[in-house]
């Protein structure tokens, strides 16, 4: 058994681990620094509480690993099952911090089901589009697969998490192109979405449906389905602005902030001021360790976890960063290159989704903090403080290298 | 199973690829732009000027009296702040703050626990501190790292009169009341909440938008003035709010009822408006402003009078006789009764086997109508109220607005009970309960039970003969009409002229109520309800019209005896007081 386990262990792509723990060990370091001087115990100590955060991952990471593949692929629908309900159960708890994000499992610190719905989603999806020999020539082939992705993320919607909700929705995306659906057809997929955001300025609607006439012509579907797809989508943003009125004021206020938090100033806009200015002031080569000054006069909020990236930009300089991000990239481009060279399709869409969640969650996090995009709470894989995410991320890298051996019969 | 073979072209490998070294470019450009490009720029910023955010508290809105008198007012007081992540050593700085002020020190820490917001953010840790103790801290100021001041706008009360269960309070957010708020808007702790009263119904309105201000700050925290980049948010006071009391009518009436149970509404029948809303016991309205005692405390919640109950809108109470208008009404309209039949009152009734008395206990002797109301005669209307069914009675009862809610705009109300056969039969059983039953509802006593906020809109109702705008505090708010088809214009004049004889006939209950100004007639209708609670409640609801201008007055003492006693003369000094000089009626009755 242990013997079997080496044997696959070796034939996996240990380059990916190898990754993964640099990366956590540089968030410890970060995380120390941040706790340096500091008064509390050790076990308030996000350092300490993430190296113990780390044993439930080790386990995490083996049982993931040694799993068969097709045992995965066998049960991933009931996981998936398991996972709505998980992440309905916090709805009938108390809030917590004004979400309903959090289980109590009765232990000093709660429990995230968002996180796992993130991947056990991208494998149920795999296993759909694989065990379905898909004409994906046709539209509505990518139907059902949209409804796999949106009955979690509309109730992560709910809970309310514009964040993790993106991260489920994103992955369907490059999934549906890996396995050959027309471009045009992912098109139709977002142009509603796009219908509705840009219903709300004229001259980007008038912009957008310039680019929709004009992708349509380009893709030359019949007269019927042209003119019924532009139409439809002109008529729902024209309906959109009409349906927000129809909205009570702190409705729209609720979702407003969701989309822009900055309308509120003491929060995000502050918030974005003094994580640019900490990454600024960092240069080149930063402030060494422990010495960001932004950092330890606590102007920066959530520090630990969502803008951990704006301390190793003080600290540690524009080096750390592109450091990082070099790891990171090494991370993600050798799993779509894993996914290319497997031999089987579920394996290899489940590659390309994890792939899409690491690089979604590493976009969206890095360009937050330099305030490229609105502020949504997505922490950094391996690297920030957070005991779900840290499991859920061993998990998927766990996944990865398990599925991308030559499937013979581990 | 894991059969479908996977062919990628290599095309989606290098679109897929690329579009991930795009995203991670687009990175390395934005941070290479900070870091590198604006190094110099950012350095200086964070070595030299720190942004702090400093909330601006907006004041909330005044509360006016109708002729813009202030009642309710904001004064300028100092709150101590506190940045968590700046403090160098908590416990020595409470130490001193506690010398300079006078504050003890495990209040100041149990405030910083109670307002923790972050380790950056601003936790208020003391409130209302003067300029005297200001100065003493300022004097420490160099030890005292993390440590702020700001002007804050507490709420006050200017004492002029209490109104406190109409005002009602603001409260202040906290950790335990920001985790259960159900109210719309961005509230931080430390802010101000309308909780009752007016002050919640109109927080909206009230509540004003609060702004930042940026200053940098040294290393050291010392601010260093205004930041240049980041603009100031100005904050927006509230709006004021424009009631329809009048203060020296509501004065002098709270010094009238001081000591006694009771409740005194004055409204303005063509408006709807309240002149004056009195609820006795009361309070002080700064008692939930932060600086009470828990002796004071202890006190309030002690009293056996309630002084925290509203009674105007949650006092529930028998209506006793005032209620006659309504039985006599809903036999004239059906013509069930004749003006001049007469009948004996000998001060006893008798139906089966119970006897039901008059309050006059050797009787009034024979009367009429007309006669039988202007002198309360119980036995008249035990007798003439048979002519009805209960239901019959509950509807008439039901198209003067008894039994729902009056929807003045007040943050809530009670409903009151109307009994009908159907909610008899669920109390005590379908044969449970008899015509005896009726009998005692018709003289207001029993299970119906009303608000003095529906006896208000009774009167007011009878005085507008059927059309009655709907109560209101504030002026401006959007007030529908109640209106009632349901009697005949005659019959509505008819019940004003027995009001009428009320007042002015020689046996009359309310003759009390009469201050005698010439040109001034009054209608009106006293009550004795009796009541488990010892002596019987005394009431008086009445309308005075001179000169075109009508008011209505209601009045309930608790226990006070007999209404034409203690309620009447009540009612009488409201009519003195707003008819008697020019002035006065100028302005009560000009808006």
């Amino acid at each position: 058994m242990i013997q079997l386990f080496f044997l696959k262990f070796k034939e996996s792509t240990i380059s990916i681990l190898t990754i993964a723990l640099l990366l956590t060990c540089a968030g410890l370091i970060i995380l120390k620094s941040i706790n340096s001087g500091l008064e509390s115990n050790y076990f308030q100590q996000s350092f300490y509480k993430q190296l113990l955060f780390l044993i439930p991952a080790f386990f995490a990471f083996l049982v993931a690993f040694f799993i068969p593949r097709h045992t995965i692929h066998r049960y991933i629908y009931g996981v998936y099952g398991c996972m709505i309900i998980l992440i309905l159960i916090p709805f009938l708890g108390d809030q917590i911090a004004s979400t309903y994000r959090w289980i109590d499992i009765g232990l000093p610190f709660g429990f995230q089901p968002s996180e796992f719905a993130k991947w056990i989603v991208v494998i149920a999806l795999a296993r759909y589009l694989s065990d379905h020999n898909l004409e994906m020539n046709h539209f509505t082939a990518s139907l059902l697969p949209i409804i796999i992705v949106l009955i979690p993320a509309g109730i992560i919607l709910n809970q309310p998490d514009l964040g993790s909700a993106i991260i489920i929705m994103i992955p369907v995306l490059p999934m549906l192109y890996w396995i050959g659906a027309r471009p045009f057809h992912l098109f139709l997929i977002v142009a509603p979405l796009i219908s509705i955001l840009t219903a709300f300025h004229w001259l980007s609607f008038a912009i957008w449906a310039f680019i929709m006439m004009f992708v349509i012509f380009k893709a030359k579907p019949n007269l019927i389905f042209s003119v019924s797809t532009f139409f439809g989508n002109i008529f729902l943003g024209l309906l959109s602005p009409v349906l927000w009125g129809l909205l009570q004021g702190y409705q729209q206020k609720r979702i407003l902030t969701l989309f822009n938090p900055e309308i509120d100033p003491l929060g995000a806009a502050y918030q974005i001021i003094q994580s640019k200015t900490a990454i600024g002031a960092g240069g080149l080569f930063g402030k060494g360790w422990g010495q960001g000054t932004q950092t330890h006069l606590k102007f920066l909020p959530v520090q630990e976890s969502d803008f951990i990236i704006s301390v190793v930009g003080e600290e540690f300089g524009f080096i750390a960063i592109i450091i990082l991000l070099i790891l990171f990239s090494y991370f993600i481009l050798r799993t779509i290159r894993l996914a290319f060279i497997i031999d089987d399709r579920f394996s290899s869409l489940v590659l390309v989704g994890l792939s899409t969640i690491i690089t979604a969650h590493v976009f969206v996090n890095f360009a937050m903090t330099v305030g490229m995009i609105p502020v949504k709470g997505l922490p950094l894989p391996f690297v920030s403080y957070g005991g779900s995410f840290l499991l859920s991320s061993y998990i998927m890298t766990a996944i990865i290298m398990n599925v991308s051996i030559d499937p013979k019969d581990y | 199973m894991l059969k479908a073979a996977n062919l990628i072209p290599q095309k989606r490998l290098l679109v897929v690829s690329g579009v991930v070294i795009m995203l991670m470019l687009s990175l390395v450009i934005r941070f290479f732009y900070l870091q590198v490009y604006f190094y110099e720029k950012y350095k200086q910023k964070a070595e030299v000027n720190r942004i702090r955010a400093i909330p601006l508290n907006a004041p909330r809105g005044l509360i006016l009296d109708r002729n813009g008198e202030i009642i309710v007012d904001n004064y300028p007081t100092y709150v101590l702040t506190v940045i968590p992540g700046e403090m160098v050593n908590k416990s020595k700085n409470f130490q001193i703050i506690s010398q300079c002020t006078g504050i003890d020190s495990t209040i100041l820490e149990s405030n910083y626990k109670k307002y923790y917001r972050g380790r950056f953010l601003p936790s208020r840790i003391a409130k209302d501190l003067t300029f005297d103790q200001l100065s003493r801290i300022e004097e420490h100021k160099s030890e005292l790292t993390g440590i702020n001041y700001s002007q804050f706008p507490e709420r006050y009360y200017s004492g002029k009169i209490n109104a406190s269960h109409l005002l009602g309070y603001v409260k202040e957010v906290d950790q335990t009341l920001l985790k259960n708020l159900d109210v719309e808007g961005n509230y931080l702790y430390g802010d101000l909440i309308g909780w009752r009263g007016l002050e919640k119904k109109y927080e909206k309105h009230l509540r004003g938008e609060k702004g930042v201000l940026f200053v940098d700050v040294d290393a050291f925290g010392r601010e260093m003035g205004h930041s240049i980049d980041y603009q100031k948010v100005i904050p927006v006071p509230g709006n004021d709010l424009q009631t329809s009391l009048l203060i020296p009518l509501q004065k002098m009436l709270e010094e009238l009822l001081e000591g006694k149970q009771g409740v005194v509404l004055v409204s303005s029948p063509k408006t709807g408006a309240m002149l004056a809303m009195v609820s006795k016991p009361d309070y002080s309205p700064d008692l939930f402003t932060g600086t009470t005692t828990i002796e004071e405390w202890q006190n309030i919640i002690s009293n056996t009078g309630k002084p925290l109950l509203n009674r105007m809108t949650h006092g529930l109470y028998p209506p006793g006789s005032t209620l006659k208008m309504i039985t006599a009404m809903a036999l004239m309209e059906k013509g069930k009764i004749n003006y001049s039949e007469l009948i004996n009152c000998n001060g006893v009734y008798e139906l089966g086997n119970r006897q039901f008395r008059c309050w006059k206990e050797g009787g009034h002797g024979s009367m009429n109508l007309e006669q039988a109301v202007a002198q309360s005669c119980n036995i008249y209307f035990y007798t003439i109220v048979q002519r009805l069914t209960l239901d019959e009675w509950a509807v008439a009862c039901k198209t003067f607005a008894f039994g729902e809610l009056t929807e003045i705009d007040l943050s809530s109300e009670a409903k009151g009970i109307v009994p009908n056969s159907s909610y008899m039969n669920k109390l005590y059983g379908r044969w449970g309960w008899s015509k005896g039953h009726l009998l005692n509802l018709s003289l207001g006593q029993g299970e119906l039970v009303v608000t003095p906020l529906q006896m208000v809109q009774y009167i007011n109702i009878l005085a507008m003969k059927g059309k009655a705008p709907r109560l209101h505090v504030v002026e401006g708010a959007i007030t529908k009409e109640k209106s009632i088809n349901y009697y005949s214009q005659k019959t509505w004049n008819r019940m004003e002229k027995f009001m009428q004889n009320v007042i002015t006939s020689v046996y009359g209950t309310g003759k009390r109520a009469n201050p005698n100004i010439t040109g001034l007639t009054i209608a009106g209708k006293t009550g004795t309800a009796q009541n488990p609670h010892g002596e019987p409640h005394a009431w008086f609801v009445g309308y005075g019209e001179k000169n075109n201008e009508l008011v209505s007055v209601i009045v309930l003492i608790e226990n006070g005896g007999h209404g034409g006693e203690a309620a009447a003369p009540i009612a009488g000094r409201v009519f003195k007081f707003l008819f008697s000089t020019k002035e006065n009626m100028k302005l009560a009755f000009t808006s």
